[in-house]
């Protein structure tokens, strides 16, 4: 019978070392030998009665302490998924990110709304008047903007693409993720982002028509749009969701509603992430390209079909079949 | 200042342990630790940018700016996430802070977790510095901020524990001195305790223990009709005593750790 807890530390102490070396080996412990595997089960059993025994005698703190965390970081390690496959990212392309697209249809639709409109109002107002234009930039952007789509169709410089394509990268992805994140505001962030957005390209695109360069822009603007824009909308979509899942909780606290979601947060704005990349791409390579714009129209025209393809059909179980 | 709180965490087996969870202020030294090795990483890359790029092409300034900016958007939002996900829940700052992020129930946390957490940084920054997550933080015992909160997650404390070594008499007993003792003591268990933190406290001056011990060795010596030396030895040789009798009886204990 132990009665001391030096008696106890010295009875047990083995067993603790040994746990602590396992444990030290591979934080999962489906990556050890199966062996070990059993052998750690057994071991974190121990030391779960240990803990117990210890707490129930009273034993100093420092004991306690050593016991809580290493029987925490086995059963850590015990019942846990690996934290990543690769696997994972082909799922949420072929389906996980269409499908949540369509189960939050009406954020969608809302977000679309609150970013289109705007964008229509800001065209219409720059296409009427500088004056409304230079209300909402700087008047020294809508000059450079204006100026930037006079010379377009030249093509650039060498090396230019690939550092305009960086920049749509940092920048526009950057975008999507703050339209995505503030959302969490009860969605506000979010409705102020897309309203915002969208303002800013009706305002540059009204802009640019009215000095005469709308064609340019348009070309320029309609083979990477369909990705671009869509991605916007659906991070957009995406923090409405969030911000929603906190204001109608259901009969879940407010954060476990929001939990509840995390899948489709997600698969969201990874995919609208993906698609900005695309973006990026296409916006940095193709689109100022010096190919002659009725191909690009049809080239921008293939794209809305592929996008809204992906969306509508990516992902749906075959009427025969069943996919899980 | 040093703000961290205990949490309780209930297995599957209904078995409970508790966690550090980190307050803020370690939280903030990681952050400023971390984004210094954001900054280092940064200027290393430009360095290789300008050493590899610098001679050889016409347009090495667009593939200098289009690396720059493209390394910057990595670490910017792919930092936290990378090492999250591949150092199972920390990050170089994290490390030196022995902090680590774990999901509310102990367990690891994914790749999902990390993304959602990280994202939200954004909305913890707000207005500036990190205000909101900190107003947020407060609110809760577990000191999520937002993105914890969406996530599920908490940042935990992993010191690791060493335990005292045990109660050793030094010298070791002579056998006059045990003399002094009644062949038998008993003492009750919250007393045993009480001496037995006494003698196995690290933290506490020599001068203060003695003091302590002034006032507690003379109820026992009392009690046993013996005159206390030093009042430290004499607790010591009464807990060598008191416990003495049933060391003797330990080989049950470790036939079973042999076996």
């Amino acid at each position: 019978m132990i009665r001391t807890q030096d008696e106890f530390v010295a009875a047990r102490k083995p067993t603790w070392d040994e746990l602590d070396t396992l444990l030290a080996r591979k934080h999962l412990l489906c990556r050890l030998p199966a062996a070990s595997i059993s052998r750690a089960a057994s071991l974190y059993r121990e030391i779960c009665s240990d803990l117990m025994r210890a707490r129930s005698a009273g034993y100093s703190s420092d004991v306690i302490d050593l016991l809580d965390s290493l029987s925490a970081r086995a059963c850590a390690a015990m019942y846990s998924a690996p934290p990543y496959r690769l696997e994972g990212l082909r799922d949420l392309v072929l389906a996980g990110f269409p499908r949540s697209v369509r189960r939050n249809a009406r954020f969608l639709a809302l977000a679309a709304v609150l970013f289109v409109l705007p964008g229509l109002l800001g065209f219409l107002g720059a296409l009427r008047s500088r004056g409304f234009a230079i209300q909402i930039m700087s008047e020294s952007m809508v000059t450079e903007m204006e100026k930037s789509y006079a010379e377009f169709g030249r093509g650039r410089e060498e090396g230019a693409d690939t550092m305009m394509a960086s920049f749509y990268v940092y920048n526009n992805i950057g975008i999507a993720f703050r339209c995505f994140a503030t959302g969490i505001l009860f969605g506000l962030g979010s409705i102020f982002f897309l309203i915002y957005n969208g303002l800013l390209i009706g305002v540059v695109a009204g802009a640019v028509t009215a000095a005469g360069h709308g064609r340019n822009l348009f070309t320029f603007m309609a083979g990477h749009g369909a990705f671009e824009l869509t991605a916007i909308v659906i991070s957009g979509a995406a923090g409405m969701v969030m911000g929603y899942a906190l204001v109608d909780t259901g009969s879940r606290t407010r954060w476990a509603s929001l939990r509840a979601k995390a899948g489709d947060l997600f698969s969201m704005i990874t995919g609208a992430a993906l698609m900005l990349l695309v973006a990026a791409l296409i916006e940095g390579y193709w689109s100022p390209s010096a190919v002659v714009a009725p191909v690009k129209w049809g080239v921008a025209l293939l794209f809305y079909l592929l996008v809204l393809a992906y969306l509508l059909c990516a992902g749906r179980s075959r009427p025969g079949g069943r996919r899980a | 200042m040093q703000l961290d709180n205990t949490v309780e965490v209930e297995t599957p087996e209904h078995v409970r342990f508790r966690f550090r969870v980190a307050g803020p202020t370690r939280r903030a030294w990681a952050y400023l630790l971390d984004l210094l090795v954001r900054i280092a990483i940064l200027l290393a890359l430009e360095i290789v940018l300008v050493l590899v790029t610098g001679r050889h092409l016409r347009s090495a300034k667009a593939i200098l700016s289009g690396g720059t900016l493209l390394a910057l958007f990595l670490i910017e939002w792919g930092y936290f996430v990378f090492f999250e996900t591949l150092w199972n829940g920390t990050t170089p700052g994290k490390r030196a802070l022995k902090l680590r992020v774990v999901k509310a129930g102990g367990y690891p946390l994914s790749f999902m977790d990390s993304v959602l957490r990280n994202l939200l940084r954004t909305a913890d920054f707000l207005p500036l510095g990190y205000l909101l997550g900190l107003f947020v933080m407060s609110w809760d015992s577990r000191f999520a901020r937002l993105g914890d909160r969406a996530a599920g997650t908490m940042v935990v404390i992993e010191d690791p524990v060493r335990v005292a070594p045990p109660i050793a008499l030094d010298p070791p007993p002579d056998p006059t001195e045990l003399l002094a003792f009644p062949a038998r003591v008993t003492l009750s268990l919250p007393e045993r305790e009480a001496i037995e933190l006494l003698l196995r406290r690290r933290d506490l001056a020599p001068a203060r223990r003695q003091e302590l011990a002034e006032t507690i060795a003379p109820v026992f010596a009392r009690r046993l009709s013996v005159k206390a030396g030093d009042p430290v030895r004499f607790l010591a040789l009464l807990h060598h005593v008191a416990v003495g009798g049933q060391a003797k009886s330990s080989p049950a204990i470790s036939a079973k750790v042999s076996a």
